[in-house]
C-alpha cells in the first residue's frame, strides 16, 4: 500500500503566493513569509518543487523529474507524493486533491 | 593648603568629546525611531504574516512629504534609523530595522522596498534591508547572497 494517499498523483498543487524559493548551488532555500521560517530543501527536492510549480500536477512533475534524473517514474511519484505532504504540512504547497 | 579653591577644567575623553551635541531635530527623530522599533517589535512578536505588518506600517493616514528628494531622505533616515538602534539588543535586528525605517518613510509619503536575501554557504545566513528606486537605504545583504522577496 502506498504511504500516500491514490488521489495525489492527479492532485493539482501550486505554490502560495507567500511563499519564495531561490536555488543555491547545493541546496533551495524557501521563506514562508506568512510565517517568516525558512526551509532548506537539498538538490533533489529543489528541482522537485520547481517541476512542481511548473506543472501544477503532481503526475505531470514526476515525469519530468523521473526523465532528468533518470529513475523509474513510480518511484519518483512515491518520492514527489512524499515531498508534497511534507511542504505542505508546513505550508509550502497547497494541494487540491479534488476533496472537501 | 593656600586656601584658594582653583577651578578645574574637567577634560572629557576624546571619544565622549567628539559626540555631537543632541539638537531638538535630532532628539525627535531618535524618539522617532526608537516608538517605530517598539512597534515593529510588537507586530513581529505576534507573529503576523510579514505582508500584513509591512502594509500595517505603511498605512498613514496623512503622510507629511518630504522637501528633499527620495532617495537623500531615505540615506539620512536609514543612517538615522541605524545609529539609533546599534546600541539596542533583540533578535531578527535587521528585518526590524528595515520595517522602522520602512515606516519612517510612509509617513514621509516615500514608498519604499523591503528585500530579504539569503545564503547558503558557508553558512546559512538570511539579511533583510530597505531599497528605494534600487538604491540600498540600509546596508545589503553580501553580493554571494540572492535575492528572496522584494515586497
Amino acid at each position: 500500500m502506498p504511504p500516500y494517499a491514490p488521489t495525489l498523483l492527479d492532485a493539482r498543487v501550486s505554490v502560495p503566493q507567500h511563499v519564495v524559493h531561490r536555488s543555491f548551488a547545493a541546496e533551495t532555500v524557501v521563506l514562508n513569509l506568512e510565517t517568516g521560517r525558512y526551509h532548506g530543501l537539498n538538490h533533489s527536492a529543489g528541482r522537485m518543487l520547481v517541476a512542481l510549480e511548473r506543472h501544477g500536477a503532481v503526475r505531470a512533475a514526476a515525469a519530468e523529474v523521473a526523465a532528468e534524473f533518470d529513475r523509474p517514474v513510480d518511484e519518483i511519484e512515491r518520492d514527489l507524493c512524499e515531498l508534497c505532504g511534507q511542504l505542505s504540512e508546513r505550508g509550502l504547497l497547497e494541494v487540491d486533491d479534488g476533496e472537501d | 593648603m593656600t586656601g584658594r579653591t582653583e577651578a578645574r577644567r574637567v577634560r572629557l575623553p576624546p571619544l565622549v568629546a567628539r559626540l555631537p551635541r543632541p539638537t531638538p531635530g535630532n532628539a525627535r527623530l531618535a524618539g522617532e525611531v526608537l516608538l517605530t522599533y517598539a512597534r515593529a517589535r510588537r507586530a513581529l512578536a505576534r507573529r503576523r504574516p510579514l505582508p500584513d505588518v509591512l502594509a500595517e506600517l505603511r498605512a498613514v493616514e496623512a503622510p507629511t512629504p518630504a522637501a528633499q528628494p527620495a532617495i537623500a531622505v531615505g540615506l539620512r533616515l536609514g543612517r538615522v534609523v541605524q545609529r539609533t538602534l546599534s546600541p539596542v539588543p533583540g533578535g531578527a535586528r535587521c528585518l526590524a530595522t528595515s520595517l522602522v525605517l520602512v515606516r519612517m518613510l510612509a509617513r514621509r509619503g516615500i514608498e519604499s522596498s523591503l528585500v530579504i536575501a539569503a545564503r547558503t554557504e558557508p553558512r546559512f545566513l538570511a539579511h533583510a534591508w530597505v531599497e528605494r528606486d534600487g538604491v540600498a537605504l540600509l546596508p545589503p545583504a553580501d553580493p554571494v547572497a540572492r535575492r528572496l522577496a522584494q515586497l
